[in-house]
């Protein structure tokens, strides 16, 4: 039998292939949304959201889901560059330092050195990709294990961001109680400010992975590096510039959480609950810590589960104790459906 | 003590053909105190296929890498089309014409297979540079079509097809390129009867079209004389027999690969009563 010659990828497959594809077509709707990567992560979103809307009455008000936004937007955005190094097999666990650092240095450029906002924050981001750099190049070249790398800038960052700050709170530039600018207002101060960032970040970058040599590389390097290198994919450079493009992320996530509190606060210990959930959102979203694997939709709609859940329960008057006992229970349900839908879809027919 | 007498070891000398498009002349290759390759010379005709036969460790698998430009040699020289050969990196070969189909195949699991087909070849639109999945799914159609090879689907990840089909992937993803000299190391491994067949089919067609050439690394002895135009045999990293298969038989083969074991094995005991002298005389 011939390859199906039709010009239309949609066009069954003729001749004995035929069979193959009823069974494929006779899949049940709802059998077939649940294995997509984000069908279940999507269910169980809706599912959170209707139960706060119907058990409480101020879950569903303007005022609520305002509040809602800062529990997700900051994650959805930082997650979206942890999907790519996950992606790749490997972790950055630097994410949080890298979100409490580059403020600080966003702080130093335009009050220290005396550069306006905008430069100051480019060269602050600048500085944040450069810790990325460290990060991919350590993991790549030198080919130390990016959990172990990581965790180094990790404490590192965290160190010299408490020395550099002498642990004190200083106010973002550009920000001012009485009165919130342009700037503030583009870059965080808004009310929609993180939530327009999040979804215009999550649109290009899902785009990136799906549709460019950036995203099937990515892939390719997280699901078979030798073979890719064989193949000529520059795994180096590929494994490098997600780590660029993670700490980056991460980096602006710190300046307009900042530029939103209009403080900046050396605060370790809250940048790493920061990196916990960042990191929640993507692996809730259904990207698989081995590789290969993952959306920045997913990951986008698991911020959207972490910051529904939390309203929720602050709304319910529920303790924040049990914030990540629920947290916790919803990551490992998530982890082993994530992994039965990884069997269904791609593993089963290998002979 | 009458010495243990070993006979002469085989080593193939250089040789050459009017119409070469690869030659390797005393080709080693060390990694640390191992010596892989000793001493390689092989060359290979336009349109042949040549069978690399060889036991574990003897060898095939480091040549292919420095034919291929994975490996450098330590010393020795390699022309390609009448010019010196001296391949920088593995994308350095492929630009000079020269691919391979590894043994582990270079898929990518999670990719489909036009994605696989593409890899790193992806065709991209202008002026965003998005990939051209519509072009990419056309031509992975026609080039499997021309191939022969049945794959039901090409928008489904490799990881669901057989070993038979992937391998095939990865063979028509090889020769839909520009390459004119094509490295085959192990084809054949781990595959059913069946899959085989499909696969020694699409060699043959190959040859058939005559444009390129290929090496192609062989356990079994009778894909060999069903497959190949031509047989060299490695045995510890130097090539001890050459010949067309026309000219040789799998017991010709048998023997020599025997005769080898007793020599080394004569070596071995010669080698064995030296040190007891050595150690007597000591004494």
């Amino acid at each position: 039998m011939a390859v199906a010659s039709d010009s239309t990828p949609e066009a069954p497959p003729k001749g004995p292939a035929k069979g193959w594809a009823q069974r494929g077509g006779a899949l049940s709707l709802a059998q077939r949304f649940l294995t997509l990567r984000e069908g279940s992560i999507i269910v169980v979103t809706l599912v959170a959201f209707l139960y706060f809307a119907l058990s409480t009455d101020k879950f569903l008000t303007s005022g609520s889901l305002k509040a809602l936004l800062p529990y997700f937007a900051p994650f959805a955005i930082m997650a979206a560059g942890e999907v790519f190094v996950m992606i790749n097999a490997e972790i950055d666990l630097s994410v949080g330092a890298v979100y409490l650092f580059t403020p600080f240095i966003f702080y130093k450029l335009n009050a220290n050195v005396g550069l306006p906002l905008i430069p100051a924050m480019i060269g602050a981001l600048i500085v944040a990709g450069l810790v990325g750099l460290f990060n991919g190049l350590v993991v790549s070249v030198v080919g130390i294990s990016s959990f172990v790398t990581t965790l180094g800038t990790l404490f590192t960052l965290s160190g010299l961001t408490l020395i550099i700050s002498h642990a004190t709170q200083v106010t973002t530039p550009g920000t001012s109680v009485v009165k919130v600018g342009t700037f503030a207002q583009i870059f965080g101060g808004g009310t929609y400010s993180e939530l327009f960032w999040a979804i215009g970040i999550a649109i290009i970058l899902q785009l990136v992975l799906s549709f460019t040599r950036w995203g099937v590389y990515t892939v390719a390097v997280g699901g078979n590096r030798v073979g890719a290198a064989e193949a000529g994919v520059r795994t180096k450079l590929v494994l490098t510039r997600n780590f660029v493009l993670c700490a980056a992320l991460a980096g602006f996530v710190g300046i307009i959480e900042a530029v939103r509190a209009a403080t900046t606060t050396p605060d370790p210990s809250g940048a790493n609950v920061i990196l916990f959930q960042a990191i929640s959102a993507a692996v809730i979203g259904g990207t698989l810590l081995q590789g290969g694997s993952g959306t920045v939709i997913g990951a986008f709609i698991g911020a959207i589960f972490l910051g529904v859940l939390q309203d929720g329960l602050n709304i319910k008057g529920v303790s924040a104790n049990y914030f990540y006992f629920y947290l916790g229970i919803a990551i490992l349900i998530a982890m082993a459906f994530n992994t039965y839908v990884q069997r269904v879809r791609v593993g089963s027919g290998r002979g | 003590m009458a010495d243990v007498s070993v006979p002469q070891e085989r080593i193939v000398g250089p040789q050459t053909a009017d119409d070469d498009v690869l030659r390797v002349e005393h080709v080693k290759k060390s990694f640390g105190p191992i010596s892989a390759l000793r001493d390689i010379n092989l060359h290979l005709r336009k349109g042949e296929v040549l069978g690399l036969l060889g036991d574990n460790g003897a060898g095939k698998s480091t040549l292919i890498k420095i034919l291929c430009g994975f490996h450098k040699p330590d010393s020795g020289s390699m022309w390609l089309k009448g010019d010196t050969y001296a391949p920088k990196s593995v994308l350095d070969a492929r630009r000079h014409g020269i691919d391979t189909v590894y043994q582990d195949l270079a898929l990518v699991d999670q990719l489909t297979v036009y994605q696989n087909m593409f890899l790193f070849r992806e065709k991209v639109k202008r002026p965003i540079p998005f990939l051209a999945n519509h072009i990419m799914k056309k031509e992975t159609r026609k080039a499997l079509e021309e191939t022969g090879i049945n794959i039901p689907r090409i928008d489904v990840p490799v990881a669901r097809l057989s070993g038979g089909q992937r391998q095939a992937i990865a063979v028509a993803r090889t020769i839909s390129g520009d390459a004119d000299v094509i490295l085959l190391d192990e084809p054949l491994a781990a595959m059913g009867a069946k899959e085989g067949a499909l696969i020694l089919d699409l060699i043959a067609r190959l040859k058939a079209e005559g444009r390129v050439s290929m090496i192609m690394i062989l356990h079994n002895y009778i894909h060999v004389f069903q497959a190949c135009d031509r047989v060299s045999l490695i045995q510890d990293g130097v090539i001890a027999f050459d010949r067309p298969t026309a000219e040789t038989s799998v017991e010709e083969l048998n023997e020599i690969v025997v005769e080898e074991y007793r020599r080394a094995r004569q070596a071995a005991i010669a080698e064995g009563e030296r040190a007891a002298r050595a150690e007597s005389n000591g004494a």
